[in-house]
């Protein structure tokens, strides 16, 4: 599989639906495989909150099961981009980025970013790439709110959506969940009113904490029942010796890990942006007038052990597609792993993603 | 679904009409039904390898179980709802086509007839039916609420449901005289286009 990564600058700026305009940007991007001469096997695919341009090909990449030669999303077949949202921590423009007016690095002070904001970044991308239509955008979570949102914002540019483990707009349970996580940060002392670059510290233990109640989020009762049960954690690989449980030493190891790598400023922009998206919001709350212009086919699946956006999330947007006769599939799969199924290929989620995909 | 019924059923769909078919299958009939009569179709399906088959011909097909309920649809304003050879298949037939009603202005359905007069040899000769159009056995059929054509049509009296058309075949799947004479014996499939009263 042909992989690049790139920085690519895009002068001419973008103006951010917050008003804020950023005079230029730059995306980390990363493509798998090689597009056509007439430019038509172009598949974009967006991350979720916290995932980066890292789509396949490494053990980063956050959609290995699904992304790869004669996999569901097949590099043979098609050039496969993904870029790193901006306002993100992995190499896009972002509050790690050094702001030109003040030469420091605008932390805190970086513009609130939307998924809009997102999409229409990712345009300019498609532009640079001299593609005039993806044969799909997809991706889960945030990622498929992207992808949805693509549909809305540029008909005519997309041909297929897919749209997984999805909705139209975060729930009040996200908000509630998000901000938990936004909290424990922010009470870091570390954190310093998000001025910690400055002070060369990082509020490492408010991410964990955040991290950590994700990781509860993004899995459901009866996985983690499953996965770790009321299993003591062997005694020589504990993280630390307040643990007594496995699911315990799990969080503790991923949140760490998370800490490490992850900005808090980034962290706390990518969750607003996940709160405050909703399909609906140009058109005062109207979701089928919203969704009237869609010329792409959609793909909606949801999860049956997916709590966070659960089935009926899926359902909603199957329903207001059919309602404005947009042509939309929807499935509920049963799903493993929770909100994270959408990483994770089964035989049935893969069929169905093929099929879509190689669909006329 | 033989060839002449999905025909009839074709036959009586309006061109550039939004349709749903209730146990699309594979999607053949709907993907007819977009081809020829370019119709606006959605198609609803339990079965995930049927989903599949009906994703690949790019169709709109929603897994549902419909017992479930549809109710959820009714806000679709759909011109004709389909359900053929399917409705036997369903724990409430009754309250299915209630609600194909609500979602739709018309409904096809299609039907296997018990009271076919292959089906009352079997009977007579003390066994369950084996026919064409009733090809399982009784433990392996999916078939849980099996009628005649006076059964169905009593049914849509009562429910007060227009029959708006009706069309027996016999099981060459021809329109023989006697089927259409006296269907309730030799019919061996009825087809029916309703409406609300």
């Amino acid at each position: 599989m042909k992989i690049n990564t790139d920085l690519i600058k895009f002068e001419s700026g973008i103006n951010l639906e917050s008003g804020t305009k950023l005079e230029s940007f730059e995306l980390m991007v990363e493509t798998y495989g090689e597009l056509n001469t007439d430019k038509t096997n172009g598949i974009l695919v967006c991350h979720a909150f916290s995932g980066n341009h890292q789509a396949s090909g490494s053990e980063s990449g956050w959609w290995n099961e699904i992304i790869g030669p004669d996999k569901a999303i097949d590099t043979n077949k098609y050039f496969v981009v993904c870029s790193n949202n901006l306002g993100g921590c992995s190499g896009s423009t972002g509050p790690l980025s050094i702001n030109p007016k003040t030469n420091k690095s605008y932390g805190k002070d970086f513009p609130n970013v939307s998924v809009l904001d997102w999409v229409n970044s990712q345009k300019k991308l498609m532009d640079y790439f001299a593609i005039k239509q993806w044969h799909m955008v997809a991706g889960g979570s945030l990622g498929g709110m992207q992808a949805l949102q693509w549909s809305i914002s540029f008909p005519d540019s997309i041909k297929k959506a897919g749209i997984f483990a999805a909705a139209v707009k975060s729930s009040t349970q996200n908000i509630a969940m998000n901000e938990v996580g936004r909290e424990a940060i922010r009470k870091d002392k570390n954190y310093m009113d998000g001025e910690y670059l400055d002070n060369n510290v990082k509020p490492k233990n408010g991410l964990k904490t955040a991290r950590m109640l994700g990781h509860i989020t993004y899995s459901s009762e009866s996985i983690m029942d499953q996965k770790f049960g009321r299993k003591f954690q062997d005694i020589n690989s504990k993280v630390d010796g307040t643990v007594d449980y496995e699911v315990e030493n799990y969080l503790q190891y991923k949140g760490e890990k998370f800490s490490d790598t992850f900005d808090a400023n980034s962290y706390i922009l990518m969750t607003k942006a996940m709160d405050g998206y909703d399909a609906a919001s140009k058109t005062h709350g109207d979701l089928e007038l919203a969704m009237s212009d869609i010329k792409a086919k959609l793909l909606v699946v949801g999860f049956d052990s997916d709590w966070l956006y659960p089935p009926k999330r899926s359902k909603e947007i199957q329903l207001a597609a059919m309602n404005v006769n947009v042509p939309c599939s929807c499935v509920i799969l049963e799903g493993k792993q929770g909100h994270d199924s959408f990483l994770f290929a089964s035989d049935d989620y893969v069929n169905i993603i093929k099929g879509f995909i190689e669909s006329v | 679904m033989n060839i002449s019924t999905s025909q009839i059923i074709k036959d009586w769909v309006p061109n550039d009409s939004k349709v749903i078919d209730f146990g699309c299958g594979d999607g053949s009939l709907l993907k007819d039904l977009i081809n020829e009569k370019n119709a606006c179709g959605y198609g609803v399906e339990i079965d995930l390898k049927k989903i599949q088959e009906c994703v690949v011909k790019g169709l709109s097909v929603i897994q549902k179980d419909i017992d479930e309920g549809i109710q959820d649809f009714e806000s679709s304003n759909f011109d004709v709802a389909i359900m053929a050879s399917s409705i036997q298949c369903l724990r409430n037939p009754h309250m299915a086509l209630r609600r194909m009603l609500r979602l739709s202005k018309q409904c096809i359905v299609t039907l296997p007839n018990l009271g076919f007069w292959k089906c009352r040899l079997h009977l007579a000769s003390g066994k369950m039916p084996v026919t064409p159009n009733l090809p399982s056995s009784w433990y392996e059929t999916k078939n849980l609420h099996l009628c005649t054509i006076k059964d169905f049509e009593k049914l849509c009296e009562d429910e007060g449901f227009a029959i708006n058309k009706r069309l027996f075949l016999n099981d060459n799947g021809a329109k023989g005289l006697l089927s259409s004479l006296s269907p309730n014996l030799f019919a061996s499939e009825g087809i029916y286009l309703l409406a609300k009263k």
